[in-house]
């Protein structure tokens, strides 16, 4: 295993050749198609625009501007997840305080409850949720054979039993897609046949893989709104580098105006992550938002925007927040932890959240490590305010990388994140050192 | 919420109209120095664990149109059973302001904070009070707290007004005469200790507003002890700045008999069940209310819709006090929760989402109804100020008690899970408060094992409760409604039947 960040350094190269090589062409031919619509730095569809801001001159790092139909974000960015249209206990208006203009919604749950019907009848997520900025929604492709034991996956679709009178149901890309276009998500996310990374049956993969390919291709026909809505396509192929360079060449093909890459954050180890996002960054277009799924720890943020990635989503931080966890520069603690009863300090020091920021600042709520414990597990409260807390850090520590990266100093970013959490240098995780190492970052020089 | 910086000085109280007889509805303002001024008649917020349930400090201050909160003592001195010796927390808060309660508890300082020793409703102790001690129920069990240690957690934390302790049983059933007299006897013991620990000479007196109780029992019992508190406050007004009432029946007689009395604010301590017991205790002459049937209600999913004056109508038929927002009926409204309230609940958001809130069990759910109903109340006392001021108050609750059913529904929701501390369970054979978890579609092992991949960070720290993995997934409930058939999936739009093969 050893050998592993080894061959993928080779692999890098290999591969930097090849796509010269095999991109070239496409490459020159799309880049001059984009020239023609907008300068060099900028791409538009018809319901997105990219802007490439500045590029980290040591690693693959971007820092972008993403303007959706309800708005500009930033990338790189973390998007919390608000499964049923809300995110858990905080009010659209406290969300926003955050700083949040792009959340999740999950189709597979709109779909349940309150269903399609009703999304139409109410005029989509956003106005059922009173959210004035943008949306992303993923396919329900993943909780469906995540969570459904008897779901199947065929061409057609994903069969499953009802769960109440046994008889088969299917779900296909024609009603993910329908029921996104119900939504109404400025994100939507094409059905994918998602197997676990770690899924040992190579045919089988390679089937998912192009299966998805074939999806995209139903999901772009069925796609009734592209005028306002963006279909992103998603990258399979597992922990094989060569299944995930042919699914990108496929995937790039077809021009959908962001890209993601998919499967990942499934228990595989680190270093095959830091593989497979930097396999797949290295072939995709510059001027296109690259979006890493399910991703959520800290660490895994900072190396993958190292890799080049832009976006990412996971409910970790959210659902740890109920836990009485909170998220820090200095790692996770436990609120409920007996150390904190009598701890007066903030959650975090020198945080900016609502919870943290000094009493005499506006909106400050003048919350101490002391009340979280309080009630951690007793109120409700205490878990909304970790979650405010807590997706805060995460857009805030997006919002760091970004600024590093327009000041062209992401390396030295990048040290002080890893300082701070690991005070002993021994204890740098071997997957983030090497994937860091590949794109310039030596995190023990100092 | 940044502090003022000087300290308190003393409350007020005017009384700006009265009615000619004994009690009767009157007009107030109480006011403390560098909080929110309340109109009386009015009602303050009610807490647990020291916060409105469902309502982060934030909302409380923007949204939820409340001037003052109640605590309870008992919900910040639990004893964890490995640390037994540690004392509260709560005490040792650092506060620049010298509010330690309402910092600890990160209360807006535009809201006035009460505090007294039993959440309201109070859990009946199986062993009673004594002489010098009642018995109070925290997250961890039951404990004693003395007269003496009350005292000084009083002072310690510093609330704007304080509930002196009253010897009470807590039980729907009336006291005996025999313990009715020694309710009396001790509260008049501890009130006369009271008055020596916060007031006595050689003691700089305390700038807490005593709100003396008045014990649910007959005037004639009392009468003695009543007779203290009008002294006491006769000669040195300071030391009691209002009374703190259990039954507002009692109100009339304490009018007629102490007429120095008369003039202090009167808090309710009565818990009434629905609006209409509020205003026949406002008609007696009750100043401000602490109502659980506010949390009661957003609880079950009931939007309450009441108004002072009932709306005129031609129909004869009772309106009901509150509307059940998990019903499927609302499922695609998008009309406010009720019409024309300007809560943030009905200015940003309809009956569609707080349906589907309520249906997916999403805590945002609660919090609006918290904030709507919230709203409905402070609405429901200014229309009543009104009247008050105009002389049409006496009419206006007359309509009112004719035009409106006389319960709140009961509401048909999920209610959030209850806690240890909520309730007492009441032997064997109780039903169960909370609806097991989902767990169908996964056995066991498997559900446990997705938890951990996706919170490792949860495990290192052997958390449990809240988020004990199952408990977790079964949170947003991730499998089909347990009723729905292929049929309703397929008219949801989620998936279409399928031909066996």
């Amino acid at each position: 295993m050893r050998a592993g960040p080894k061959l993928f350094h080779l692999c890098v190269h290999f591969v930097r050749d090849l796509s010269c090589l095999i991109f070239g062409l496409s490459s020159s031919l799309r880049r001059m198609s984009i020239v023609q619509r907008m300068a060099s730095n900028k791409a538009s569809s018809a319901a997105l625009t990219f802007e490439l801001v500045a590029k980290c001159s040591t690693t693959r790092a971007r820092a972008s501007i993403l303007t959706l139909p309800h708005g500009p974000v930033n990338l790189p960015i973390f998007m919390p997840v608000a499964t049923q249209a809300s995110l858990k206990g905080i009010t659209p208006e406290q969300l926003e305080a955050t700083g949040c203009r792009l959340c999740l919604n999950n189709t597979y749950h709109l779909g349940l409850k309150p269903g399609q019907e009703v999304l139409d009848a109410v005029g989509g997520a956003h106005k059922l949720q009173g959210w004035k900025h943008n949306l992303l929604t993923d396919s329900g492709g993943f909780q469906m054979v995540s969570l459904l034991k008897l779901a199947k996956v065929t061409e057609e679709g994903v069969r499953f039993l009802s769960p109440h009178d046994g008889s088969p149901m299917l779900l296909t890309p024609e009603h993910s897609m329908s029921l996104q276009n119900s939504i109404g998500s400025d994100i939507m996310m094409q059905l994918d046949d998602v197997l676990v990374t770690t899924h040992p049956d190579k045919a089988r993969m390679r089937e998912a893989m192009e299966r998805s390919v074939r999806w995209l291709d139903r999901c772009i026909k069925a796609h009734k709104n592209p005028d306002r809505q963006n279909l992103f396509c998603i990258i399979q192929g597992g922990l094989d580098l060569e299944m995930r360079r042919e699914c990108c060449r496929e995937m790039v093909a077809r021009d959908t105006p962001g890209i993601a890459i998919g499967g990942l954050s499934g228990g595989e180890a680190k270093d095959d992550f830091c593989n497979v996002v930097a396999t797949c960054t290295e072939l995709l277009p510059d001027l296109k938002p690259r979006y890493v799924m399910g991703i959520g720890y800290p660490e895994d943020l900072v190396v993958s925007v190292a890799l080049g990635a832009d976006m990412f989503d996971c409910v970790w931080p959210t659902r740890t927040a109920r836990f009485g966890n909170a998220i820090t520069k200095h790692g996770v603690l436990n609120m409920k932890k007996e150390q904190y009863a009598k701890d007066f300090g903030p959650i975090e020091d020198g945080c900016g959240c609502p919870c943290c920021r000094p009493i005499d600042q506006e909106g400050a709520i003048g919350v101490t490590r002391a009340f979280v414990h309080h009630n951690s597990a007793k109120e409700t409260v205490a878990a909304h305010l970790l979650t405010i807390h807590n997706v805060w850090y995460q857009l805030h520590l997006m919002g760091g990388a970004r600024d590093a990266i327009i000041a062209d100093k992401f390396p030295a970013f990048v040290k002080e994140f890893f300082n701070n959490l690991y005070p002993d240098r021994k204890s740098y995780p071997s997957w983030a050192v090497n994937a860091l190492k590949n794109v310039g970052i030596d995190l023990f020089e100092s | 919420m940044s502090s003022d910086g000087h300290e308190p000085t003393a409350m007020t109280f005017e009384l700006l109209k009265t009615a000619v007889k004994d009690g009767g509805a009157r007009l107030g303002r109480l006011a403390f120095p560098g909080r929110r001024t309340v109109d009386t008649p009015n009602f303050f917020g009610l807490t647990s664990r020291g916060v409105i349930p469902h309502v982060t400090p934030d909302n409380v201050e923007k949204h939820l149109l409340t001037n003052g909160t109640y605590m309870a003592l008992e919900d910040f001195i639990e004893r964890p059973q490995q640390y037994m010796t540690r004392s509260p927390p709560v005490y040792e808060t650092p506060s620049p302001n010298n509010k330690p309660l309402q910092s600890f508890t990160a209360m807006p300082s535009s809201i006035i904070t009460v505090l007294g020793s039993r959440r309201l409703p109070a859990v009946a102790a199986p062993m009673g009070n004594t002489n010098q001690s009642i018995s109070v129920f925290t997250s961890t069990g039951f404990q004693a707290i003395t007269t003496k240690q009350y005292i000084n957690a009083i002072q310690t934390l510093n609330p704007d007004i304080a509930i002196p302790l009253a010897d009470l049983t807590h039980k729907t059933s009336a006291p005996t005469s025999k313990r009715a007299l020694r309710m009396a006897e001790r509260t008049d013991d501890w009130i006369k200790e009271w008055f020596m620990e916060m007031y006595g000479r050689n003691k700089e007196p305390s700038k807490i507003a005593t709100f003396a109780p008045v014990l649910p029992i007959s005037y004639s019992i009392q009468w003695e002890y009543l007779e203290r508190l009008s002294e006491e406050h006769q000669s040195n007004p300071s030391v009691l700045s209002g009374l703190a009432v259990y039954d507002a029946d009692l109100i009339p007689d304490i009018s007629s008999s102490y007429q120095n009395l008369d003039t202090l604010p009167r808090l309710a301590l009565t818990t009434p069940s629905n609006p209409h017991q509020v205003l026949r205790q406002l008609s007696l002459g009750m100043d401000i209310f602490l109502l659980p049937f506010l949390s009661t209600a957003s609880d079950a999913g009931i939007a309450l819709s009441f108004t002072f004056p009932p709306p005129s109508s031609e129909s004869s038929e009772l309106l009901p006090l509150g509307i059940d927002m998990s019903s499927p009926e609302h499922a695609i409204s998008l009309q406010p929760l009720t019409e024309s309230c300007t809560c943030y609940a009905c200015t940003t958001h309809h009956r569609a989402f707080v349906q589907h809130l309520l249906c997916a069990r999403e805590m945002l759910g609660w919090t609006l109804l918290q904030i709507h109903n919230h709203a409905v109340l402070a609405s429901f006392f200014a229309s009543i100020r009104e009247a008050l001021a105009d002389g049409t108050f006496e009419e206006k609750a007359r309509q009112f008690a004719l035009r409106y059913e006389p319960e709140i529904p009961q509401g048909l929701g999920e209610r959030p899970r209850a806690r240890g501390y909520h309730f007492k369970s009441e032997g064997p054979g109780e039903q169960k408060r909370n609806r097991p978890a989902w767990s169908k579609f996964e056995d066991e092992k498997k559900i446990e094992d997705k938890v951990a991949d996706l919170s490792i960070a949860d495990e290192q720290n052997g958390t449990s409760g809240l988020g004990s993995g199952v408990d977790s997934v079964a949170e947003t409930p991730l499998v089909p409604d347990e009723n729905a058939d292929a049929k309703d999936l397929e008219e949801m739009g989620f998936a279409e039947k399928a031909e066996n093969k």
